[in-house]
């Protein structure tokens, strides 16, 4: 049995325009030591399910209608809130995105990085101070002794998200979640990051859980990787099969909307169109407005289910075997 | 840090000049619109030149600038300033030394404000507290109901009736069940006893608290609502911590910077106010004191106490401004 599995997740946010399902029906599974990638735009779903899996959701407006988040035979949507928050703080790690909002601008770093540890498992402050320099140690900031005193607006940004990171494994997690650690960050800065994410991951034999809209930073560090458009799982799959030959064409136009070097002064491939109005999901597949490949049948309902695909992985496309066989997904289907 | 507090007591020296001059100017002009207050003191009898002039010079008026409408006396001013600046305050139309009754008065305000301070922390941070945590549900609407209720109800009113309607039966009733001075009855006293001046000024405080505390439970539901939908309120959840322990360590503490700066502006009304329950309630404290010698045109007495209200109000806004930087460690006086 995998380490932390999700099954058929659905979570809905009940606002004055109606009832909105930001995620719907969504299954993943992630292992020790293994690297799960969520990819999608903005209002995917792909953070407010990782919410959903810490218990961080503000209920109401969201409600979980179905669906089970099972941690090593756990059940954690059976538990109270309270019990929800107080495993996940034991054994599930988070990193949010933009890590000057997210850490608290009055208290030092280390204490921070060390606050859970004092509050629940008793640590003397001592003991703390030794455990935040070790933490500090372990993501590679420079004068650790010095940097547990300071405050979060004193770090760089890079150095915040390495804070950010120690505080994430302060516990140490069995499983740590990431949710866009590097967006906030310079590209340079981006790519020690993920570099140190993936070597604790490493040591640690962790489960990481890889939140981002960029496909392009998954591709050295994911094994699997789950795509997801307007709240559902629309193809999941290894990493290096879904780069090689992506079955839904949603992967397919992220993967060509990557930035190239050899395309240097040629045009940058976008999607057209933007994300569906989760209010207003078109009929059929959500994506059929923005695809190329749409025909009748992704207009008319229902939306195709996700399908096993030849090989390993799934699609949620009535074509997904002819999208796989065009292949190249680098190249432009019209140059 | 040096520099910073340097230049804001330069500018409460400044702020402190301006008050006293300001005061001056118009008790002068009341003097010269009104007449002479040393006119007063012979009642009925119409003085002789000479015996008016001792008696003018005795209450510190016999400038005759103070005959002439429309001359800002800045003799006597500069006089009262030199006064100032050696210690002596001056008297009363009795000749009782301000000083002295300062001395007497302000420790009775203090014990007033002592409570008025309990009361609004007391009041606005519980009930600002739970209305924050009961965003949009019946207890919050009841809340900011009552705050504005409160608002507009003023002090003075809720004092009358107090003092009108509620104390005497309460009292009748303590006297008569714990006897006259039992805690109780002395409680419920419709009026300040200097013999037991802190149990006396308990309700009047109270009620003084209450008006003070309608704008704090306003602040304080805005400040923590701010926070319980914040990221880093997020993140500490997400560390597995108790909700207790999230709302008194990441909303309450990071809340308290913007309620620091309300402190300041809930202080000088209540100074306001001080003034009107003490007038109301007959204590005698700083408020009390001012309210009657502006009824008798006491010049030294009002010129003395507001300035001493003033000193007091600069030091408690310059302290806010010091503990904002103690609660925000991204503010730093250079």
């Amino acid at each position: 049995m995998p380490l932390l599995q999700v099954r058929d997740l659905a979570v809905e946010f009940v606002t004055a325009d109606g009832v909105v399902r930001a995620v719907d029906g969504l299954s993943y599974a992630v292992d020790a030591g293994q690297t799960l990638a969520i990819v999608g735009e903005s209002g995917s779903g792909k953070s407010v399910s990782s919410l959903a899996v810490m218990g961080l959701l503000q209920s109401p407006p969201a409600r979980i209608p179905s669906g089970s988040i099972t941690f090593a035979g756990t059940d954690l949507l059976t538990l109270s809130r309270k019990q929800h928050r107080a495993f996940c703080g034991e054994h599930i790690g988070m990193v949010f995105q933009d890590a000057l909002a997210a850490l608290n601008p009055v208290y030092t770093v280390g204490w921070q990085l060390t606050e859970a540890l004092r509050a629940r498992h008793g640590l003397t402050r001592r003991d703390a101070r030794r455990r935040a320099m070790e933490l500090l140690d372990l993501v590679q900031v420079p004068a650790a002794r010095q940097r547990a005193r300071e405050y979060p607006h004193q770090f760089s940004g890079g150095m915040r998200q390495r804070a950010m990171i120690a505080m994430a494994l302060a516990m140490d997690p069995e499983v740590l979640i990431a949710d866009e650690p590097t967006t906030a960050l310079d590209v340079t800065v981006q790519a020690q990051i993920m570099k140190l994410l993936a070597e604790i991951q490493a040591e640690r034999d962790m489960a990481l859980i890889l939140i981002t809209h960029d496909l392009g930073v998954v591709a050295s560090v994911a094994d699997t990787v789950t795509v997801m458009y307007a709240g559902k799982a629309v193809e999941q799959g290894e990493v290096q099969r879904i780069y090689s030959r992506p079955a839904h064409p949603y992967t397919r136009a992220l993967l060509r909307a990557i930035p190239r070097l050899d395309h240097k002064g040629r045009q940058l491939d976008v999607i057209p169109g933007r994300p569906p109005d989760p209010l207003h999901l078109p009929d059929g597949c959500a994506f059929h407005p923005r695809c190329d490949r749409a025909e009748d049948v992704c207009r008319a309902a229902p939306p195709p289910p996700l399908a096993e695909l030849p090989g390993g992985g799934s699609a949620a496309c009535y074509f997904a075997v002819e999208v796989m066989a065009d292949g190249k997904p680098a190249e432009r289907a019209e140059s | 840090m040096g520099r910073y507090l340097a230049r804001r007591l330069l500018q409460g020296l400044l702020t402190l000049f301006l008050v006293i001059l300001l005061l001056h100017l118009l008790t002068t002009w009341a003097i010269q619109l009104n007449g002479n207050p040393a006119l007063a003191f012979f009642g009925d009898r119409v003085p002789s030149p000479a015996q008016y002039a001792a008696v003018a010079e005795r209450f510190g008026l016999g400038d005759p600038c103070y005959a002439q409408v429309g001359n800002p006396c800045l003799g006597p001013f500069v006089t009262r300033l030199g006064d100032y600046l050696t210690g002596d305050f001056g008297t009363d139309l009795r000749g009782r030394p301000v000083t002295d009754i300062v001395g007497t008065a302000a420790p009775n305000t203090l014990r007033l404000f002592a409570v008025v301070t309990i009361t609004w922390l007391l009041i606005g941070m519980t009930l600002g507290s739970v209305a924050a945590r009961k965003r949009g549900r019946l207890t919050d609407h009841g809340i900011r109901g009552l705050s504005i209720m409160i608002d507009a109800l003023p002090v003075f009113v809720m004092l009358l009736v107090y003092r009108y309607v509620l104390a005497v039966p309460l009292y009748t009733w303590a006297k008569d069940t714990f006897g006259s001075n039992s805690t109780v009855a002395l409680l419920f006293k419709p009026s300040f006893s200097s013999d037991h001046p802190m149990i006396t000024v308990i309700v009047p405080g109270i009620l003084l608290g209450l008006t003070g505390s309608a704008a704090f439970i306003r602040l304080v539901r805005a400040a923590q609502l701010e926070n319980y939908n914040s990221e880093h309120v997020r993140t500490a959840r997400s560390k597995g911590l108790t909700e207790r322990h999230v709302v008194l360590f990441h909303i309450v503490r990071n809340s308290s910077i913007p309620v620091a700066t309300a402190v300041g502006i809930v202080f000088t009304e209540a100074l306001a106010g001080a003034v009107i329950t003490e007038g109301v309630m007959n204590i005698y404290g700083m408020g009390g004191v001012l309210w009657k010698a502006v009824r008798d045109s006491d010049v030294s007495l009002v010129v003395g106490i507001v300035s001493l209200l003033a000193i007091v109000t600069i030091v408690v806004m310059i302290l806010v401004d010091l503990l904002y930087a103690a609660l925000d460690p991204r503010i730093r006086y250079e």
